[in-house]
């Protein structure tokens, strides 16, 4: 459930961002498992390594893109999340690989038996989200890539360099992607990206795109949903709720819980 | 070849009018020719280059219906569309449905699924058309996801995950098409006439107001046209021709099951139409033959050379890497298609690489 609220919080749209994830996950399996490396080092390592790609992303399919319209763009990210996924599938055809849980066994809390690694999850996420919240409203670059957000031509004016935030934003999508990936790894494959990309989206427009807590609040709410449809009806449907839950709020408050009014109507 | 001027001093006018129109669509009527020609000659090329010709075109006679459809949304009127295998899979699962619990024949259940899909357009256009760029995207995907759940979970009426089997095959009024050929001609003669209608819908006042709102909305609407309606209008007709599409699927493969109509579907649509070309109808078809003659080209490799790498032979695993990269050269590299790019370079010795499309929009 917490995973998917992480990489929400950066407000960046991008159809690859749920790839993000993946890689995220299965370096780090490949890092610590095949390599032997110890656990913190092949995160740690894992993470930047996806950060890298995605800062290559926008340098070599965004960016040369940024004259031709939205429309193009959004496209552009669709393909590189098809490749993304092609290539983990090759180079990690299986179906599931393990990471070792950060620490093994469960714990009994309030009469529910939870797995320690919920804890993990949690924390982590407190973790990126503060982390995230100090970067954006405390240091210069932050404070910048929130400039370009809310409008690059002034930013742009006020001698910000709007191409190098973009980049630096997927980088730091995609550092928070992987981070995502790997709370969730215990078992992580090549098809993951897909849904935890659209969950990840839907989780940010509950909140309210670009209010960072707001995207917390989502993906709790979401994951509380779909466990609970889950159980009730069949979880056949579970993947089912995001759609219809982002559609939803998409028409009736396109600003989401939390958000401004952002959503253009006709 | 002669002047249209040639034409106005013929004695009957219906006469010159039909020379003229013939003239307007000879594009058209060249390939309808060389495409009714085929069945002759397709035997000693499908031996030399091993790969079954009518087979595959069957195929992509199919594809080319859903990305001209697809194309007039996409590239005329600049919505995106990430759902549209939902639309070609209602008109797969509603003419199989049909066809294989009521017997009712495959001409009529295929009209039916057309229809089918194009009620189910206007009602999901009219709620998501409202919606724009990234927002609009990930509304038609949740769409597809949707659709995808509910052809695998509503077991009674779609089978589940085994899918329906036994649809039958092909039928006019009065005969059942069993042969390939039949097919084929069945298939290419419904894709020429949705050529011709969509050629027909662009150079019309409708075609002329996609243009407009997909430059700039507000313009569009200053000038008259109603957005909304339009929207509503060619995300119809897209569906429209994708469950057409899926309906004749559905009974060329005798077999349909939730996994031909999952998201890769609606992204391969995507790649046909921005791999052809967007904005331009034959665009959509190069994209749709380019596509599906991939995978049996790379099939057939092994006859040419003989000895190929291991790689080349599991192609299956490695298909959507190379619909990826595709998708993400032909954007970064050649914006306005293969279609497009190739004729602009015969046209003004121009390199395909780098086209108008790339200056027309606001920087």
């Amino acid at each position: 459930m917490g995973f998917n609220i992480i990489f929400s919080s950066t407000g960046v749209i991008n159809f690859a961002q749920g790839e993000f994830c993946m890689f995220g996950g299965l370096f780090a399996f490949t890092l610590a498992v095949t390599a032997h490396l110890p656990l913190v080092l092949a995160v740690i390592l894992a993470i930047l390594i996806t950060g890298l790609i995605g800062v290559l992303t926008e340098r070599l399919i965004i960016h040369p893109l940024r004259h031709i319209s939205m429309l193009v763009m959004i496209i552009a990210t669709v393909g590189a999340s098809i490749l993304f996924k092609a290539v983990g599938r090759i180079f990690w055809p299986l179906e599931s690989n393990p990471l070792p849980q950060f620490t093994s066994g469960q714990v009994r809390l309030l009469g529910i038996t939870v797995s320690r690694q919920i804890f993990w999850v949690i924390g982590l996420t407190a973790i990126a989200v503060a982390a995230v919240y100090i970067f954006y409203n405390r240091t210069r670059t932050g404070i910048a890539m929130r400039a370009c957000s809310i409008n690059p031509q002034a930013a742009s004016l006020m001698g910000i360099n709007v191409q190098r935030m973009a980049m630096y934003a997927f980088g730091l999508s995609a550092l928070l992607g992987a981070l995502a990936g790997l709370v969730n790894a215990p078992s992580t494959n090549y098809h993951i990206g897909f849904y935890l990309g659209i969950k990840g989206f839907t989780a940010a427009v509950i909140g309210g795109l670009g209010n960072i807590f707001g995207a917390v609040l989502g993906g709790i709410a979401l994951g509380l949903v779909e466990e609970l449809v889950a159980g009730i009806i069949s979880s056949g449907y579970r993947d089912l709720i995001a759609a219809v839950i982002l559609i939803t709020v998409l028409l009736v408050r396109p600003a989401g819980l939390l958000g401004k009014r952002d959503v253009v109507k006709v | 070849m002669m002047t249209a001027g040639t034409f106005r001093g013929t004695e009957n006018p219906s006469t010159g009018r039909l020379i003229a129109w013939l003239k307007r669509k000879r594009a058209v009527l060249l390939f309808a020719l060389v495409m009714a020609s085929l069945p002759l000659w397709e035997g000693p090329v499908s031996d030399l280059i091993s790969v079954r010709l009518l087979y595959t075109l069957r195929l992509v006679g199919i594809y080319a219906i859903v990305a001209v459809g697809l194309n007039l949304l996409i590239g005329y009127a600049g919505q995106v569309s990430m759902g549209h295998a939902a639309f070609f899979g209602i008109g797969a699962y509603t003419s199989a449905i049909l066809a294989t619990r009521l017997g009712w024949p495959s001409w009529l259940t295929i009209v039916l699924a057309t229809i089918m899909a194009a009620v189910i357009g206007i009602a999901l256009g009219w709620v998501v058309l409202r919606l724009k760029g990234h927002y609009l995207a990930m509304a038609t995907l949740s769409l597809g996801i949707i659709a995808f759940v509910l052809f695998r979970e509503l077991l009674p009426l779609t089978g589940g995950n085994d899918g329906i089997n036994y649809i039958p095959r092909l039928s006019l009024p009065g005969m059942t098409i069993n042969s390939k050929v039949g097919e084929y001609f069945f298939i290419w003669v419904i894709a020429i006439l949705v050529l011709l209608f969509a050629q027909n819908v662009i150079t019309s006042r409708t075609g002329r107001a996609l243009k407009a709102l997909d430059f700039s909305e507000v313009a569009a609407d200053a000038m008259g046209v109603n957005v909304a309606l339009h929207k509503i209008k060619v995300f119809t007709l897209s569906a429209a021709l994708a469950g057409l599409a899926g309906g004749i699927f559905a009974h060329i493969q005798t077999f349909i099951d939730p996994k031909s109509f999952d998201v890769t579907l609606s992204i391969m649509l995507v790649t046909m139409v921005v791999i052809g070309g967007m904005s331009s109808i034959w665009g959509a078809v190069a994209g749709a033959a380019v596509i599906s003659f991939i995978p049996k080209v790379v099939e057939a490799l092994p006859k040419w050379f003989g000895n190929v790498p291991d790689w080349v032979k599991n192609y299956s695993n490695y298909q959507a890497l190379v619909l990826g990269l595709l998708l993400v050269l032909t954007i970064v590299f050649m914006p306005s298609g293969i279609t497009r790019g190739l004729a602009d370079f015969v046209k003004f010795r121009k390199s395909p690489f780098n086209n108008p499309f790339r200056r027309r929009r606001w920087e």
